[in-house]
């Protein structure tokens, strides 16, 4: 008998010992865990380490014109100021989550972080809607939404929490339409705040709708019924998606509303599907001949190649200035100057961090000029973590602190394709918003 | 309320002591008591954590089809129907699949690869059921979409299945998952039939077909029970199901070839954000509640079936 | 029929192991890069063939301690899912064990009692749970004790054997975070408990009397002719019982949603904890090749882990 009760307590041991053996190492000195041996902080870009494939340092001048213009991936370059601010050596993990909107840029910082300082910032892309509510539940260090802390949950905390944004990003449509892919015919899309309403309320049923057809002249649609794709989780992205289209087109916002999770009536009167997170919207229209969905810009970006294929992402049509804007950095920060510059106008200055941002968020939708849909990133953070109960509390705030320190300043000139960097007005409510936060 | 993890465990000891030094049996009956304990508490939480909505719309949480939550509306009907769907169509394709594969396993095949194809099937029930969604959604659902098309197409129906993941596609996944299970316990049941019997039936003259049949109806409370077995780890099974149902919970659909829902997969997609709002948690505990109940059901059924066959 | 029934498995099987290979020798690199300073032909060099399998193993090695991609890597690896799938199905396989084994004793044992139907009946429901209710159980529990209990216990404790044994410590025990590995275990163990007790009481109940009334003459206690002279009629089944109920466990994933969340780095466990099953949770409805590919990657070493239990079951349970 007792060979046999050996190899159990064996496999056990080993287990342990690998485990201990793995965490003992000192974090970002490599350890087992990492082949990026980064040394400086200013060699933290070598070509290919992992972390920086297809991402580029300055998007507003690389993007150009969406598809038509390729930069190469490769082209990184380490910013001279990455160097200035150096974070000092940091140990330690905390876990956030929430949007899967700026999951691609949050992984980005999170990796990068980890290379400059060795401290391990989890970043779990469950959804914005559980990004607030598992922070509430203190099941999270820190949330992240793209729409800020809904009215009546703000109510409850208000005081105890901050709210701030990290980055911005919009919201693209991609479609599946293999007749009349770009590859194909050369050409995208244009629609309409009023057309997406209407086929994600079921009332344009197929794709050779008149009233699609007429926003596109020069496109043979073929008389297919119309997959809506929308999101089967609770959703930031969602609450942006329709909380455009509720400002753009009211019916909209008379028959559906806007919320994390809405009744879609495509559901019922046409052909609905959810998909879990961006990353599953974007997945089900590649692989759903005729669908239609709405997905982070960064989603689309990194895919492009495979949408143009089969389908390609639309043309919108601002209804403030009654152009079409196609989603390039250009015109997404165009849209967002416009939007920020129409908040102050109305409430003169940007809101405090433990304010109610939702305000803000809906003079940013729909701005007065270019590309219309586009939304805030929102970290969501305690005051006072020891008094929430947090176990480990001053380790977790310093970490924290640290993190979106340097994600407020460095991390804004490290952005993945599709995201616009914060204005320094707004980056500086973070900044004041950390300065709340109890160490 | 951490008392309730240390009575626990003080519990464990306990028992543990008395079974070491006092009385064994006493022991054993008090770590038995755990597992009790356990669905006690399971179905005790859900009920618990379902009650505001309860309170607030009774039972008719259970027949409301809406789920719309900027309304905080729940209803979870659709994924009720969705996982009576799910399972039946995948109870109807895999228990002839598995009486014929328990009756080829035990009849057909040469005592050498009897062996072998039990293991197998023993693995299929044992694999992990996320490497099965990961084979639907990438496999399964593209290669069901183009045969049902091809099918009804050739029929004059025209293209029913519109997407690659359906209803239809969880429940054929499932079909697999559960066929190998259900064949398991038949083949249990098989081999208890007893040797004179077996003897007798050959004895008698009856051809190999008639003795199969025979045989199975001698089984046949092993069938069903093996049938019930597998309709509740069908109406349980999450992450697979998730994978490719197309995750629709807004609309109340009887057509399998349309995205739909289940309620462990509302549970598994809805569970996270629940908590920004007011009564989704409950209505989601609601959810586990009915699955935990349905599922008791349906096994005390089994159960009942396979013991009046063991006596 | 026979062959229908595993085809799919056979399907499967090939399916993940065929792209979740050539996904993970895509990462493994060349082991010939070891060796680029080597005579061309390596088995004219005596030693050629261990440095060949040496710079397999170094870069096998490699890709099972690498963290797993984000959407823009190239390279990846399995590490932190890899340890965390090991430490939650180890700790859940021995509270599993140690709680099912006795109930399966007593099921087996006393099966003329009347509570024994009951144990019974319930171990039966336990197995058919719908493992995705069981996280959302353990994940409520968690909600209701996890202040207090670091609060009283875990935050002294951890003190204490920090100052005792070293800030090594703190990757095991910790005031827990909300989502962490013991919740996985505990989720996980629930699952076990049920498979261990019905093949341990099985086992038990088909010893022949004859057997047992000598067990009890000779051992003089109940417990000695219980748990030390019957477990060597039973012990192979018993294991078979454990492995193949690791096995299952190894490859859950709904029970963890709630519970250990997943994680992208090494973390303590007593943080969010990956997972190879989370991963390709996760990783296979994203748009990216690069995390489908490492879904396909985790799924293919997981399959290796079931395999091979189910395999050592299987054999452990054929031998004579």
């Amino acid at each position: 008998m007792k060979p046999k009760l050996l190899i159990p307590a064996v496999a056990a041991v080993v287990v342990v010992a690998i485990a201990l053996a793995l965490l003992a190492s000192p974090p970002g000195t490599g350890g087992p865990g990492t082949t990026q041996t980064t040394t400086s902080p200013s060699e933290a870009t070598p070509p290919g380490s992992g972390t920086t494939g297809g991402q580029n340092t300055q998007p507003a001048t690389a993007v150009g014109q969406g598809a038509q213009q390729t930069p190469s991936p490769t082209q990184t370059t380490p910013s001279p100021t990455q160097a200035t601010t150096k974070p000092p050596r940091l140990s330690g993990a905390i876990t956030g989550g929430g949007s899967t909107f700026v999951n691609p840029q949050m992984i980005t910082w999170s990796k990068r972080f980890y290379e400059l300082t060795g401290a391990q910032v989890n970043y779990q892309s469950i959804g914005s809607g559980a990004g607030a509510a598992q922070f509430l539940a203190k099941k999270l260090d820190f949330g992240a939404s793209d729409v800020p802390m809904p009215r009546d949950k703000y109510q409850e905390v208000k005081g105890r929490f901050v709210q701030f944004p990290v980055v911005i990003g919009s919201i693209v449509l991609v479609y599946n339409i293999p007749e009349a892919a770009y590859e194909k015919t050369g050409k995208y899309l244009n629609l309409t705040s009023e057309v997406i309403s209407l086929i994600y309320m079921g009332e344009i049923k197929q794709w050779c709708d008149e009233r699609i057809q007429k926003l596109n002249p020069g496109l043979k649609l073929p008389c297919k019924d119309i997959v809506a794709v929308h999101r089967s989780d609770g959703s930031g992205t969602t609450a942006a998606f329709t909380l455009y289209l509720a400002l753009a087109y009211p019916p909209w916002n008379q028959t559906v509303g806007w919320g994390y999770t809405v009744k879609w009536p495509a559901d019922e009167k046409a052909k609905g599907t959810g998909a879990k997170g961006n990353e599953g919207v974007a997945q089900t229209v590649l692989q759903t001949p005729y669908s239609i969905g709405y997905v982070e810009y960064a989603y689309w970006w990194k895919n492009r190649d495979k949408y143009d294929k089969i389908g390609g992402v639309a043309y919108l049509k601002n209804d403030n200035d009654g152009k079409y804007y196609f989603p390039t950095a250009e015109a997404v920060s165009a849209g967002a100057d416009a939007g920020l510059r129409r908040y102050v106008a109305k409430y003169g200055a940007p809101p405090s961090p433990d304010a109610d941002w939702n305000p803000v968020s809906i003079e940013f939708t729909n701005p007065p000029a270019g590309y219309p849909i586009l939304a805030f990133v929102y970290v969501f953070l305690w005051k006072d973590y020891a008094a929430e109960g947090y176990g480990d509390a001053a380790a977790k705030t310093m970490l924290l602190k640290e993190f979106f320190k340097w994600v407020l300043a460095d991390g804004q000139k490290q952005l993945v394709e599709g995201y616009i960097p914060l204005p320094e007005s707004v980056a500086r409510i973070g900044l004041q918003a950390l300065e709340q936060v109890k160490p | 309320m951490a008392i309730f993890l240390v009575l626990f465990i003080t519990f464990y000891l306990l028992s543990a002591f008395t079974l070491l030094f006092i009385k064994t049996r006493w022991g054993l009956r008090l770590i038995a008591a755990i597992n009790v304990a356990i669905i006690a508490a399971l179905v005790a939480t859900f009920a618990w954590e379902a009650l505001p909505l309860l309170e607030r719309d009774g039972l008719a949480v259970f027949v409301n089809s809406d789920w719309d939550p900027p309304r905080e509306s729940y209803g979870v009907l659709n994924a009720l129907v969705g996982t009576l769907i799910t399972s039946a169509i995948a109870i109807t394709v895999a228990m002839p699949l598995a009486v014929g594969v328990a009756v080829t396993i035990n009849e057909m095949l040469p005592q050498r690869l009897r062996g072998v194809f039990g293991a197998l099937n023993d693995l299929t029930a044992a694999m992990p059921t996320v490497i099965y969604g990961l084979w639907g959604l990438f496999v399964l659902g593209p290669v069901l979409q183009s045969v049902v098309n091809t099918v009804s197409t050739w029929l004059g129906f025209g293209e029913v299945m519109t997407a690659p993941l359906t209803l239809f596609t969880a429940a054929i996944l499932l079909a697999i998952m559960i066929t190998p299970y259900a064949a398991a316990v038949i083949r249990e049941g098989y081999a208890l039939v007893p040797r004179h019997i077996e003897e007798a039936i050959y004895a008698i003259g009856a051809t190999k077909f008639e003795a199969v049949l025979v045989k199975l109806r001698y089984v046949k409370n092993y069938i069903f029970g093996g049938l019930f077995l597998a309709l509740g780890r069908a109406m349980g099974e999450t992450v697979a199901v998730a994978m490719v149902v197309g995750g629709n919970f807004a609309r109340f659909t009887l057509n399998p070839f349309e995205s739909g829902i289940t309620i462990s997969s509302l549970i598994a997609l809805q569970f996270p954000n629940a908590h920004s709002y007011q009564f989704m948690v409950p209505a989601l505990f609601a959810g586990a509640l009915l699955l935990a109940v349905v599922g008791l059901a349906i096994n005390a059924v089994a159960i009942y079936i396979l013991q009046r066959a063991t006596t | 029929m026979g062959v229908l029934a595993v085809l799919p498995l056979f399907l499967i099987i090939g399916d993940v192991m065929f792209k979740g290979v050539s996904a993970i020798v895509k990462q493994l690199g060349s082991p010939w890069e070891f060796l680029a300073w080597l005579p061309p032909d390596p088995l004219a060099d005596r030693w050629g063939v261990g440095r060949l399998l040496v710079g397999t193993l170094y870069s096998l090695w490699e890709f099972l301690t690498r963290l797993p991609p984000d959407p823009f890597a190239d390279r990846w690896g399995i590490g932190p899912l890899l340890v965390g799938t090991l430490y939650m199905t180890a700790l859940g396989a021995v509270v599993g064990f140690i709680v099912g084994f006795p109930i399966g004793v007593y099921i087996g044992e006393m099966r003329k009692e009347a509570f024994a139907n009951v144990a019974r009946a319930s171990v039966n429901v336990l197995v058919e749970f719908p493992t995705i209710t069981i996280g959302l159980f353990v994940y409520a529990v968690f909600v209701f004790v996890i202040e207090d209990l670091n609060r009283t216990l875990l935050s002294p404790l951890s003190e204490w054997l920090t100052s005792a044994l070293g800030d090594g410590v703190g990757q095991f025990i910790g005031p827990l975070g909300g989502y962490n590995a013991y919740a996985g275990a505990l989720a996980l163990s629930i699952i076990m408990i049920p498979y261990v007790a019905l093949v341990t009481a099985s086992a038990y109940a088909s010893i022949p009397d004859s057997i047992r009334e000598a067990a009890y003459s000779i051992s003089g206690r109940e417990f000695k002719a219980m748990f030390i002279v019957l477990r060597k009629a039973v012990s192979r089944a018993v294991l078979t019982a454990a492995l193949l109920g690791t096995a299952k466990i190894a490859g859950e994933t709904a029970p963890l949603l709630f519970t250990a969340l997943g994680n992208i780095y090494y973390a303590p466990f007593t943080q969010a904890t990956a997972a190879i099953p989370l991963w390709i949770w996760y990783a296979a409805q994203t748009p990216y090749d690069v995390q489908i590919e490492s879904a396909y990657g985790a799924a293919a070493v997981l399959l290796v882990i079931v395999l091979t239990l189910f395999a050592v079951a299987k054999l452990a349970a054929q031998k004579r």
